[in-house]
């Protein structure tokens, strides 16, 4: 190889080296707390439940759902994809590995919003990135995709639409099944009258 | 702390195309430059007397590594702003074979055939047309492909957390496997006959 090659390749591998064995920041850089404030003041942290279905649906690979309710109920069910964080691992290791991941929108979800915009505000302040809330957690996920909705009055083409999607989306999540709440009763068999058929007279001769 | 200029707002993403339009130039003139319009150039590192394509290559995936490593220290970037591109495992091995057949049989990748038209050069005009019927006949039958193109979603998983190790030793052992690489490929070069082209 020619001098000026092994001197730059001595220099990348010393480059790379510093890398390894420079001093590691904590990676937890807090913001400015009036940049914390325009973002609590700002809505677009809040994704709602269609948005989120969708991206769920179409299979949607920088989508990352954090499942922040306890895990006896994230075991009786959740989203799929979804992984299971306990609040209070938020700052740990694992939680922060986890939402410091490059390329991934995260998105917050309890029960309801509570826990998720206190799980955000914590995480915002620590410059965590691409951090999002599903508006109104499960409990709105529930009431709005699975629980079967019909129009009322006459419904503009939007909102058809959004209808039409949310039946299809009921239908990827719990199968074509349709709920129902009319107990099924079985139906009794209406008795054919009998008509029996008079005697016919006897042939009268022949072979 | 600054990341990627259009993802943190500071500018608007209409300015995408510009860009675009921009870095594909450079791109461009940087394989241009590097000979990357030759075919045989390129084929001869499948049969090991040119190996300018994976230099090239190798130097810029550790110079970026490096550059991004360094800036996201001294908290110029973002790293976590960062687009990476999602991994769908069936359809990048599949892919990358079809890839790799072509690229030996034509001695051209997708890119560095459009350099070879730009410049005039006919194999590369017959590789890129041919590109295009590829492209025309794939996106028609896409639902056959559907749902080997869909699997093996990984998300956008970096190498380094596969193995469990941090960025920064990732790339010390990507430098480290890049110069032994220019070592092992200057040795092969020197043993191999020379082509004159």
């Amino acid at each position: 190889m020619e001098r000026k090659y092994t001197l730059l390749a001595i220099l990348v591998i010393v480059l790379a080296l510093g890398l390894v064995v420079l001093p590691k920041s904590n990676g937890r850089k807090e913001i400015d707390p009036k940049v914390l404030l325009d973002g609590v003041v700002e809505r677009s942290r809040f994704l709602s439940v269609d948005q989120v279905t969708h991206r769920i649906i179409e299979n949607d690979p920088s989508l990352e759902l954090i499942d922040l309710r306890p895990a006896d109920q994230f075991k009786t069910f959740a989203l799929p994809g979804s992984i299971n964080l306990n609040p209070d691992s938020l700052l740990s290791p694992y939680g922060s590995e986890l939402l410091g991941e490059p390329g991934k929108d995260k998105v917050l979800y309890g029960n309801s919003d509570l826990i998720a915009e206190k799980a955000w505000l914590v995480c915002s302040r620590y410059s965590i990135n691409r951090l999002y809330i599903m508006k109104g957690g499960m409990n709105e996920w529930f009431t709005t995709i699975i629980k079967v909705q019909q129009a009322t009055g006459t419904p503009s083409t939007t909102d058809l639409d959004l209808i039409s999607f949310r039946n299809a989306a009921r239908q990827f999540f719990v199968g074509s099944g349709t709920a129902t709440h009319t107990p099924i009763v079985p139906v009794q068999k209406e008795k054919a009258p009998l008509i029996r058929k008079a005697p016919s007279s006897s042939a009268g001769g022949g072979c | 702390m600054i990341g990627p200029i259009i993802s943190s707002g500071l500018i608007s993403s209409a300015w995408d195309n510009l860009f675009a339009i921009l870095l594909g130039m450079g791109f461009g003139f940087a394989l241009e430059a590097s000979g990357f319009s030759s075919s045989r150039k390129i084929i001869g590192t499948f049969f090991g007397y040119d190996f300018v394509v994976v230099k090239v290559f190798f130097t810029a995936a550790i110079v970026a590594s490096l550059g991004l490593l360094y800036l996201n220290y001294l908290g110029l970037v973002d790293f976590s702003l960062l687009y990476i591109q999602p991994t769908f495992l069936a359809s990048a091995i599949v892919g990358g074979v079809i890839m790799g057949i072509g690229f030996a049989m034509a001695g051209f990748c997708p890119g560095t055939s459009l350099c070879a038209t730009a410049v005039g050069r006919i194999d590369g005009l017959v590789f890129f047309g041919g590109m295009f019927i590829g492209v025309f006949l794939f996106s028609e039958a896409f639902p056959l492909f559907e749902n080997m193109y869909y699997s093996g979603s990984l998300g956008a998983k970096m190498v380094n957390s596969v193995f469990g190790i941090s960025p920064e030793l990732f790339t010390f052992l990507l430098v480290l496997a890049a110069v032994g690489m220019f070592i092992g490929a200057s040795w092969v070069q020197k043993k191999v006959k020379k082509v004159e082209y």
